[in-house]
């Protein structure tokens, strides 16, 4: 993996670069498990993904080509657009029965409202179903959206089906393409609405350490799922887009902060950052009636 | 094709099919190596960790790209390096943000007198190099990275990362001349 060495002899050349090794050095532990927690989805996704691309394209570039916006379909399947599903595929079914009050919106917004964030109870109260059961739900919508729009984009029909049905399917999944992406922005919009009320009404609370770090990790998924919207070429509306830029910085600081419990100081410094872009009032607005936590 | 590469070629075809143990195989295969590689890019455990996520999350999803023509541990770490730079440019953009309020809010620590060793003045000369140079010569001097790969990663050519790497050192002997007369006699 290494050039020819081709560094100056001159001895403070050799030893600057000797010295740099010291630069971040690496040790501890590496958190293989924290981690993984968060990728096996993505290797479940992957196998779905394989099962549909052998036969779309011969060559290596035109793959590449055709197959990117396919990955990026799954890979929102994958990790994001699941919690949507929640509310077609278990919010809804339950919407009737006496559990309905402890699915994942209407329970963060009991929790946010009249039980701010006590010492014991996490954010896994609030949090939506095990990213497993939200994976395999978004899954097999952006399976059925993105293999019609590979076919689409090649123009590889089903049989019986001419140009004109490709073009409506062309149509119709890119379409599809936009909706789950609206459908995993609105997830993570909540998630965030949630989360960022939670944390203001738990203002005064004790907080242990435990409930800090989990905290922290509801903070870090909601900052992850933000980060790949961000990064997502179907997230080109500006107004969303610096919704989800300002949500970025405000998240990344509960996540940076939330080792230990929070100083007076740092709390505020949080505050001020949601304060100063109006960040709660901008979510709210930016999410249908019923599904913020006010 | 080597004895390793034909089990990774193995273990990636495994995941195709449907098999998370492979995928956890070559996770805990690589994983040690791109995270260390974020450590040192972002000097932050926590954003190492984000940023190790992100580049496998970002592998599997796009698994099927991978032809196999390169080793998996350089197409990977090309992911890698991909998301920690991106990352990091997000995370200056933050904390150049909330620098004001820092500013504002916290208590300023108190300044240090003392005259820092070598090892603490090249930190920061390394950390005030720009961007691309810094980036270039954590990959090359440290990491071990081709200019050929560090290109393919940043999304420059190969004389472009050599150019980088030659400030970069260049700024740093500068920044560092008053320990020279040291080394010499070393």
């Amino acid at each position: 993996m290494t050039d020819r060495p081709d560094w100056n002899d001159e001895p403070m050349d050799v030893r600057l670069r000797d010295l740099a090794k010291e630069y971040n050095r690496p040790g501890g532990v590496v958190p293989r498990e924290a981690m993984w927690q968060a990728i096996a989805p993505a290797v479940r996704a992957a196998a779905r993904t394989a099962d549909v691309t052998p036969d779309i394209a011969p060559s290596t570039t035109r793959k590449r080509r055709h197959i990117a916006p396919y990955a990026w379909s799954a890979a929102l399947a994958a990790g994001l657009v699941l919690g949507i599903m929640l509310e077609r595929e278990v919010i809804a079914p339950h919407a009737g029965s006496p559990d309905a009050g402890t699915l994942p919106v209407t329970d963060s917004r009991q929790v946010a409202t009249s039980t701010p964030i006590p010492a014991n109870a996490g954010p896994a109260t609030t949090v939506p179903a095990p990213e497993a059961t939200r994976v395999a739900a978004a899954s097999r919508q952006a399976e059925q959206a993105t293999t019609s729009s590979t076919r689409a984009r090649d123009g590889r029909a089903p049989s019986g089906r001419g140009a004109t049905s490709v073009d409506a399917d062309a149509g119709r999944n890119a379409t599809d393409t936009q909706q789950l992406y609206r459908l995993a922005a609105r997830q993570t919009l909540v998630q965030a609405e949630a989360l960022l009320t939670a944390y203001r009404a738990s203002d005064d609370q004790p907080r242990d350490q435990e409930s800090m770090q989990q905290a922290g990790r509801w903070a870090r998924d909601v900052l992850t799922s933000t980060r790949l919207l961000l990064d997502s070429p179907a997230g080109n509306d500006p107004q969303m887009r610096a919704l989800f830029t300002d949500l970025e910085l405000v998240l990344a600081q509960i996540v940076q902060l939330s080792g230990a419990p929070l100083h007076a100081g740092e709390r505020e410094l949080i505050e001020r950052a949601m304060r100063d872009r109006d960040l709660l009032p901008r979510l709210r607005s930016a999410l249908p009636a019923g599904a913020t936590t006010e | 094709m080597d004895g390793l590469q034909a089990n990774e070629c193995e273990l990636i075809a495994r995941v195709r099919a449907g098999d998370e143990a492979a995928g956890r195989a070559l996770y805990d295969a690589h994983v040690d190596r791109v995270f260390w590689l974020a450590y040192r890019m972002s000097g932050r455990h926590e954003l190492a960790q984000d940023f190790t996520q992100d580049a496998f999350i970002r592998a599997f999803a796009r698994l099927h790209e991978f032809r196999g023509e390169a080793a998996f541990g350089s197409w990977l770490h090309t992911i890698a390096v991909s998301v920690i730079l991106n990352g990091l440019q997000k995370v200056k953009r933050f904390d150049q943000r909330e620098a004001v309020l820092d500013e504002a809010v916290m208590v300023p620590l108190p300044t240090r007198h003392a005259e820092p060793d070598l090892k603490e003045r090249l930190a920061k000369a390394i950390d005030a190099l720009p961007d691309g140079c810094r980036t270039v010569f954590l990959l090359h001097d440290v990491e071990g990275y081709t200019h050929e790969e560090i290109g393919s990663a940043m999304g420059v050519t190969a004389g472009t990362s050599k150019a980088q790497l030659s400030r970069a050192r260049a700024r740093l002997r500068e920044s560092l001349a008053d320990f020279a007369g040291e080394w010499v006699h070393d």
